[in-house]
């Protein structure tokens, strides 16, 4: 400031100065009711490819006769327990490669301990230790019976239908059972780090937010350019947000319900329409350019705390249906994710060598670079990829099912600072 | 840090070995898989090695083997007539054992460098350190690359 | 279009200092061990070579096989004695050679 100011131009330099401050108070406290304006959106169109075609390198099978999470089908449970005629007469060692056979459904020691199968070599503790099952005096029609569908002595259980659901038939679960009654000892490990109950939690310590660590970073600066680039309209993001700054929290606020879509509203979805009703530009959901675009938004707002509006009636509905979802039994393995995600079923466990996370700590980071598969996921490829997982059909990236699971998970993870793109395996 | 064999784990290792380390005294045999092994005497032209002075930072246990990180640093110094000129690098469960090497002058400042490599399954990375007056040093540490859970 | 090179390395440092670099170029390191969805393999297009310089002299260099990670990166040190540029070559198999530089001023 000028010190040699005239008092009275002092003092209109003030009176001016509270006004632009006033302007810009009013400016800030208005942002968030961003209602008065709603941002244009394009309400009509798929916001992803239609119809929805699994990815490329994904598998192929067809789980249409499970559920999904916008439809039932799979076969019920059954009512009682199979009899059998007489003991079961199968082959152990036949057995023993079969609770090893990842081609299965993630085999047997993906959850048990079972003696030397596969090696002794990393086996999972979601369920018990099986290596002395063959000390427990069960008979050959109960064991059968368990892999066969648990559900006959437990309704709640988290072991999968291996034969009403098709992934085993009599006689390989015959083979199975044989096995189980051979392991009589219990489980040698090859080393500590083979035991489930010793092994240590994997801890993510990479700097996701170094370029040099975490590649899924670059993204920000192809955002960066497309920010500039106008589309047919002959408008360009920048247009109309000349400073993207200004988005320096909006996406700790995503995802919201969007009473013009009835739907609950993802930043990659807003990312799609938005575009599409203002430079024109297709950024379908899953395209390069939209999941740029979404690391950049998430970016902008990193360090804020995640919060998600679900008071109002749609978003309250929509929090419940996400809730309720999260307990639905999907595909062939049979598996809701509170089966794997929640601490009192599989959840803060190991399936096999990897850590099964729970709930919360599984949004903040999203989008994500993957280093297994050197590319971004966002949190709906990632609900695609665990359904296609355990065997089941995913819906497409807008999905109305995903929104409301993507508002129930990031109310969940309310208050945990977003560090986007994060780095996982 | 020192890695000592005990007599069982170099039997365990069996018969095959052409790379003999010598750890004080006592010659051992490294068992490595052939083709590891071919690599190293390349590299070494079939002189002896001598087991320590290099640490290894790997992790114990990888989630994925597509990029894991390895960091080495050689006790040496890097003075114009006594430094490491060159580090070897081989995995020995890998469809081809060399990964990489690395040449080193005075100018390096320190007997260190590190990357992220790719590794097959569980199994042994070997890293071998060649001095400016032509002695080979050794050290290996074994990575868990993690089993999947859900299968394919 | 092709990713930068990215370093990281001191802008200043005092003579004789030790100075850590680290250097990535992003690249698929396309092992030529993988084969397509028609079962042909896919052709190795790897950065074989990397090599660093200090006002023409050389540093740190490394020979490198498919079993380097995607994006390759390389973390060495240098004694700098005086100021100077640091020079930055990676070379691809198919005979792209992409380079970088970087200045660092060196204080008593």
């Amino acid at each position: 400031m000028n010190r040699k100011l005239e008092p009275s131009l002092g003092m209109a330099v003030v009176v001016a100065c509270v006004f632009v401050m006033l302007a810009i108070l009013s400016m800030v406290s208005d942002a968030p009711a961003q209602s008065k304006r709603e941002a244009p959106l394009a309400l009509h169109e798929a916001a992803a490819e239609l119809p929805w075609k699994r990815y490329r390198d994904w598998p192929t099978r067809d789980m249409s006769k499970f559920n999904t999470l916008a439809k039932l089908a799979s076969p019920p449970a059954p009512k009682a327990p199979r009899k059998l005629a007489g003991p079961i007469a199968g082959d152990a060692a036949a057995g023993q490669k079969l609770v090893a056979d990842r081609s299965r459904g993630g085999s047997c020691l993906a959850c048990h301990s079972m003696g030397p199968a596969g090696n002794a070599d990393l086996p999972g503790n979601v369920g018990p230790d099986l290596s002395e099952i063959g000390n427990a005096g069960r008979e050959d029609e109960w064991l059968f019976n368990v892999v066969n569908d648990a559900r006959v002595y437990n309704p709640d259980s988290v072991m999968p239908p291996w034969g009403t659901h098709g992934l085993f038939n009599d006689q390989e679960i015959g083979d199975v059972v044989a096995f189980l009654k051979t392991l009589k000892s219990p489980a040698k490990y090859r080393s500590p780090l083979d035991d489930p109950n010793k092994r240590a939690a994997p801890v993510e310590a990479r700097d996701n937010l170094d370029d040099l660590v975490n590649p899924g970073l670059w993204a920000v600066e192809r955002a960066q350019a497309l920010w500039k680039v106008s589309g047919p309209s002959g408008s360009s993001c920048a247009t109309c947000h000349a400073d993207a700054r200004v988005f320096n929290s909006w996406a700790a606020r995503m995802p919201r319900w969007e009473p013009r879509l009835d739907k609950v509203l993802s930043v990659e979805e807003f990312v799609f329409r938005h575009t599409k009703a203002t430079t024109g530009a297709t950024w379908l959901m899953q395209s390069t350019e939209n999941i740029a675009m979404s690391v950049y938004l998430h970016f902008l707002a990193n360090g804020q705390p995640i919060s998600v509006d679900v008071t109002s009636p749609g978003a309250k509905a929509a929090f419940e249906r996400g809730k309720a979802l999260t307990a639905r039994k999907l595909g062939q393995l049979n598996f809701s994710c509170l089966d794997c995600h929640d601490p009192t079923r599989g959840g803060l466990k190991w399936i096999r060598g990897q850590w099964l996370g729970e709930q919360k700590g599984q949004y903040d980071h999203f989008p994500t670079w993957r280093t297994s598969l050197q590319t971004i996921w966002d949190i709906r490829k990632r609900f695609q990829w665990c359904q296609v997982n355990i065997r089941a059909d995913e819906l497409p990236p807008d999905a109305k099912e995903y929104g409301d699971l993507e508002l129930y998970l990031a109310s969940v993870n309310s208050g945990l600072k977003l560090s986007v793109p994060g780095i996982r395996h | 840090m020192m890695h000592r064999m005990t007599r069982r784990q170099a039997l365990a290792l069996g018969a095959g070995a052409t790379a003999m380390i010598t750890v004080g005294d006592a010659p051992l045999a490294f068992a490595t898989p052939a083709d590891a092994d071919a690599e190293i005497a390349k590299f070494t032209g079939g002189k002896p090695l001598t087991a320590g002075k290099i640490t290894i930072d790997l992790p114990e246990i990888a989630e994925n083997g597509n990029t894991v990180p390895l960091s080495i640093v050689v006790d040496s110094p890097m003075t114009p007539d006594n430094y490491v000129s060159d580090i070897l690098v081989v995995a020995d469960g890998n469809p081809r054992p060399g990964v990489a090497v690395f040449h080193l002058t005075p100018l390096s400042g320190r007997a260190a460098a590190a990357t992220r490599i790719r590794l097959q399954t569980t199994e042994n990375i070997i890293v071998v350190a060649k001095t400016s007056d032509g002695k080979f040093l050794t050290e290996r540490k074994q990575v868990k690359v993690t089993i999947g859970g859900c299968g394919g | 279009m092709a990713e930068k090179p990215r370093l990281k390395v001191p802008a200043q440092a005092k003579k004789g200092e030790v100075v850590e670099i680290k250097t990535l170029l992003a690249h698929g390191m396309e092992t030529g061990l993988r084969k397509d969805a028609g079962g042909a393999v896919i052709p190795r297009k790897i950065i074989n070579k990397f090599s660093c310089e200090f006002n023409g002299k050389p540093v740190f260099s490394a020979d490198i096989e498919p079993a380097v990670a995607a994006n390759p990166y390389l973390q060495f040190s240098a004694r700098v004695d005086e100021s100077g540029t640091f020079k930055f070559t990676w070379v691809d198999d198919d005979g792209t050679v992409t380079t970088a530089e970087h200045a660092i001023l060196v204080t008593a």
